[in-house]
Parts: structure tokens; sequence; C-alpha cells
């Protein structure tokens, strides 16, 4: 059994005190920042990505998976508990999670979201191990012309699934690749936008933009907003194991949504989020009776939290597999990768079994971790709540300005990171999402690359690109998925699903 | 979102719309990176030159920009950016000066001060923090950050000035 040999290297990785330690540490730090309102996933990777550099590559990712998942686990704790979402993709848990905590079945709540999440966590991993290899496969048989227009077709399905006008969208990718030219170009060694800057002769550092576009861009917009009035009201939680009935009622649910959550997570711009909004979308179409929802049914929880967690984990499969990230958090995964050294795609499998196989069992000992630290931990994750942004605010400051220094010990970082940090909020104010641009800025490198290649072996042919039959097959898939997106029916369902909340 | 004074001209009400101040955004860039890029070498299909993709990129990137535009322009009830500029504008002021302190010190004074720096020009922004509160924070924070970076990461970074 190939698949049981593969994944015993994984545990044996793994299971090394060091990961071990890395692992929790990361859960750790993703339930805390999962539990803090203003900071997400995606500031914090970014801001860790410096950190990460020091360390192993497989303990570096092993460490920043477990912050992304741990942070879908400490979201769902204040958005059951305070009616407060954490992360986005815990917006939906608050209707009805906090209903029920209100109602005197918080601990159920949480009980029922905590194993709801395992479940999923664990049959996703299973996702990953059974079908990463097969796709590894097919990517590993790409030539040039078919991995560019694979990658036209992530870059195009991500705009199709981010929120928010898909033009503005299209325009931020085209933003992210023109600085990702910013440089010396590879091929012609001529310099590219540098402004006669010769710290910009290398490039911009991804972990400089990912930090100063999400991290200090948040921080801005934090500072520039009316601080909310956080009040906790701390129900008292009478008993955490659910009841028989919830039992009945939530396993077909968590069922539904692992599946669902599997499905959308592999999708490009899919992931954690979207899993959770369908996720509630699809429980209350299959309920018998959908008035029990917003009043503290309890399928609204276990649906959606099985959902995120299992979007979350197989975001990571066309990620690991053909070095496509279909999401901002895995496209500062690829970037760590790339610090280290290791180009992403399906080669990563082959050449580095262990980083791979290491990944993914680390992900299901995350998700055990977090069930095994989260529930006797809640108490205290809610006490941070009372931390207030004045003090959260200068120490996100300055973790970010020595991260920065430190990718290249140059004080130039530092200064490149506050312009795009100012970018970040204009970005922000302007309803210009920035996680497509991060996407066409790690990508965009491999789209010149991939480009060159297929236009000196047609002989600067374009129609090389629909002469190859796998090539023109994704490139139809893209123009397919625009078109539909286009499609004012199509458009207004899009929208609604956005705003289920 | 707020709607800014009635008396405000009509011509910077349109402004003030975010599609409008988006496509115009996308537009300035373009427009600047095509200015730039006038003198690299475009090159052939076959043999792309340094300038091929960044004068391609742009022109797409102005085509777009200029869609928003008009989206922003014949869409009335489109969100507007709010009225108060300057209390918006305030973070951002602070928050660049911290970090441009910090980094222009941190190799010559020092981690401690450069910190100092940057706790102190950053609080300037933190609404409520009392003086003893911020001075408390820069003393722990400078021990975590010795601690985490230089003592665990064993990181060469400055902790003194050096006279």
């Amino acid at each position: 059994m190939e698949l049981i040999n593969n994944l015993s290297t994984g545990f044996g990785i793994a299971l090394t005190p060091a990961n071990l330690g890395f692992a929790l540490a990361g859960c750790l730090i993703g339930t805390l920042i999962g539990v803090l309102p203003g900071i997400g996933p995606i500031a914090t990777i970014a801001m860790l990505l410096p950190l990460t550099f020091h360390l192993e590559p497989v303990s570096g990712l092993i460490m920043l998976a477990g912050i992304f998942y741990g942070a879908q686990y400490g979201g769902s704790t204040t958005a059951i508990l305070v009616n407060l979402p954490g992360e986005t993709s815990s917006v939906v848990t608050c209707i009805d999670g906090h209903q029920m905590a209100r109602q005197g079945r918080a601990g159920s709540a949480l009980a029922i979201a905590a194993l709801g999440s395992f479940f999923a966590g664990t049959v996703s991993t299973a996702v990953i191990a059974m079908f990463a290899p097969p796709l590894a496969k097919v990517g590993q048989s790409f030539g040039a012309p078919e991995y560019f227009s694979l990658l036209v077709l992530g870059l195009v399905a991500a705009v199709v699934l981010a929120h928010g006008s898909v033009i503005k969208a299209i325009a931020m990718i085209i933003l992210g690749l023109l600085f990702g030219l910013v440089g010396t170009d590879g091929q012609t060694a001529g310099e590219r936008f540098t402004f006669g800057i010769t710290q910009l002769a290398d490039g911009i550092d991804f972990a400089v933009l990912a930090i100063g576009i999400f991290g200090l861009g948040e921080i801005i917009a934090n500072l520039a907003q009316p601080e909310h009035s956080r009040s906790i009201l701390m129900e008292k939680i009478a008993r955490l194991w659910p009841t028989r009935e919830d039992f009945r009622r939530a396993w077909p649910a968590s069922l539904r949504g692992t599946a669902l959550g599997s499905l959308l997570g592999v999708l490009p711009g899919g992931g954690a989020t979207l899993s959770s909004f369908a996720a509630y979308v699809l429980e209350k179409k299959v309920a018998r009776d959908p008035s029990r929802f917003g009043r503290g049914a309890v399928e609204g929880v276990a649906g959606p939290e099985s959902a995120n967690n299992a979007g979350a984990q197989t975001s990571f499969i066309p990620m690991l597999t053909l070095g496509i990230p279909g999401n901002a958090v895995m496209a500062l995964m690829i970037g760590a990768m790339m610090i280290h050294g290791i180009q992403p795609g399906p080669q990563v499998m082959t050449e580095r079994p262990t980083l791979f196989w290491g990944m993914v069992a680390s992900m299901w000992i995350g998700n055990l971790m977090l069930l095994v630290i989260n529930l006797p931990l809640i108490g205290m994750w809610v006490q941070l709540l009372k931390v207030p942004y004045r003090f959260l605010y200068l120490s996100i400051l300055l973790f970010c300005a020595i991260g920065v220094y430190t990718i290249g010990n140059s004080p130039f970082a530092v200064l490149l990171a506050a312009f795009f940090g100012v970018l970040g909020y204009i970005f922000m104010r302007l309803e210009c999402e920035p996680a497509p641009m991060i996407l066409g800025f790690v990508l965009g490198p491999l789209m010149e690359d991939n480009l060159r290649r297929a236009m000196r072996i047609s002989g600067g042919d374009p129609m090389i690109f629909v002469q190859r039959p796998i090539s023109l097959g994704l490139l139809v898939a893209a123009a397919i998925l625009l078109v539909i997106v286009a499609l004012p029916a199509i458009r207004s369902k899009r929208e609604e699903a956005f705003q289920e909340s | 979102m707020t709607t800014g004074p009635a008396a405000q001209h009509p011509a910077l009400r349109i402004v003030r719309r975010k599609n409008v101040l988006a496509g115009l955004m996308f537009i300035g860039v373009a427009a600047l990176g095509l200015w730039v890029s006038r003198t690299y070498p475009v090159g052939t299909a076959i043999r792309m030159g340094t300038g091929y993709m960044p004068r391609l990129l742009c022109w797409i990137l102005m085509g777009l920009g200029a869609i928003v535009l008009v989206q922003g322009l014949r869409d009335a009830d489109a969100p507007r950016s709010p009225a108060s500029i300057p209390a918006r504008l305030w973070p951002i002021v602070v928050v660049t000066a911290s970090l441009i302190a910090f980094g222009l010190t941190l190799e010559r004074l020092g981690l401690v001060i450069a910190i100092l720096l940057l706790i102190g020009i950053g609080s300037l922004a933190a609404r409520g923090l009392k003086p003893w509160e911020a001075a408390a924070a820069a003393a722990g924070l400078i021990l975590l950050s010795w601690a985490i970076f230089i003592a665990g990461l064993g990181l060469v970074i400055p902790v003194w000035p050096d006279w």
C-alpha cells in the first residue's frame, strides 16, 4: 500500500518533538488571532513569514498551516459566545451559534462546532492524501503552454469566486502582475520599474508586500475606525456535552458540510469562507422546518463549521500538487516555500516527499490538538477579548517592522512595507480586494516564464495555446467562467451568496 | 457610509465615488508604468524584450481602469468615500512616520532606541493610551523582541547605539 507507506513517512516527520512543538505553536497562535477581531489569518501568516525563514522548511509550513486552521476554530468560539466573528469564515456561525448560547446551550454549540471541525479535518486530510498524488501526476505531464493556460484558469476562477466587482478584481490581478515585474528581468537582464533604487533591483520581496498590504493596511484601517465597544456577555457554560437530540440533528449536517467544504475548497478562489456560507444555505434548503434557522438550529452550526474546516484543508490540494494558490493564504504558503528555495509545483511531491507527507500528517495532528486544547481553554480565550486594541496595535506594528527588517537585514524593506501599508489601506477604502493582487504577484513570474517558453516552442505563434488540446480545454473553461459571471442572473445570485449574513 | 455636506461642489461629489477613485487610480498607475517603461526594449513575441510584458500589462490595466471609471460615473448611487478626510489621514501619517523612524534608526542607534521611537510615534494614533501605558508597552515589547529575535533566533541586530 503506497498510501500507508507515504502516510507513515509523513507521521514520522510530523511526530518529531520539534515539529509537534511547531504544530502546537501554530495552533495556539491561530486560535489566538481567530479569537481576536481586527487581525486575521492572512495578516498573521504574513507577519510570521520572516520567522519561518529561520526554521526548517517543513517546520515552517507546519506552523503556518496550524495558524490557518487554528484561526477557523478560534473564530467560531467568539462567534458563538459573544456574537463576534473572529474570522470571515465564521460569520454565519454567529447566526445560530450565538442564539444557542443565549438559550443556555453554549457548551453544546461549542462542542458541536469543535467535533464537526475535527471530523471534517480528518476526512479532508484523507482526501488530500488520496487525491493529491494522481493530480500531481497530471500536473507533471504539462508543458509550458498547458501550464500557462492552467495559470490563466486559476486566476480567472479566483476572480469569479472572489466577492466584489469582477472588473476591479481583474485590475487588481494585473496590478499584482506589474508589482511582480519590478526588478531585474531574468531573461534580458534589463531593469524594470526600479526607479533607480538599487534595493529594488532584486525585485519586491513577497513577505514585504504581504506584510505591508495585509498587516499594516489592516492596522491603519482599524485605527481609522471608531473602536467597537466589545461588551462581553460571558454566558456560563453549563454543560459541554451536547444532548442526544443535538447529536441526532448535527451529524448529518456535519457530513453534508464536510462534503461541500471539501469540494469547494479545491476550487480556485474557494476555501473556508465560501464553504461556510454555502453550507449554511444548503442546511436551510434541506431542513424540514427552515424557520428554526436563526433561532438556534444546531445544523446551522454543525454544517458551516464542518465546511469551513474542510474547505480550509482541501484548499491545500491545488497549492501542493500544481503550485497554484486558490486563495490569499495559499499564496502566502507558496511565498513561504519560495523563501526556502522550493519551487512549488507537481515536482514537490516526488522531490520532497518528506515535506509533502509531513505536512499532510501534521494537519491531522493539528486538528486533534485543537480539539484537545480548545474546549478546556475556552474561558481563557474569551478573556483575551478584553485586551484593548491600543496594546495590540503597538505590538502588531512593532512585529511587522522587525519582521520586515529581518527578511534581508534591510532598513529599506521597512520603508517599502510602509508604502504598501498605505496602499493596502487605500485598496480597502476603494473596495479593491487585495487578495487577487497577491495571487497575481505570486503567479506573475511563473506566467511570464511559461509564456516565453511556449512562444519559443511555437516560434512566436500564439495559436499554440489553442492547438494543444489540454491547453485549449483549460482556456475554454476560463472563458466559460468569465461569460457565466457576466450574465446578469448569475451575477445577482453571486452577490446574494456573499451577503447571506 | 456617510454622505458629504450638501454644499459640496457637484464635481467633487462625483470624484468621491469609490469606483471613480478606483478607476482613476488604475489609470494613473498604468500611465505611470507606460511612462517609466517608454525606454524599455519591447522585442518581438518570440524574443520578448524587457518592456514586452510591462507595456502589455499597463495597456490592459488602463482599459480596465477606464471601465471602472465609467461604471463609477454612470452609477449615481455608488458608495462614496467618507467625508472626514483629516481624521482618516492621521493614522496613515502616524503609522508611516513610526515605520520610517524605525527603519532609519535601527542600524545606527540600535533596537532599544528604534523601538522607543516606533512606540512613541505610534502611540499618537492609539486612542485612550495613557503615557504610563505606552511606557509599559515599550518596556515589555523591548524585552519580548530581544528575547525572540536576538536571544531566540540569534539575529544580528545592534541593541545599543554604536558609539
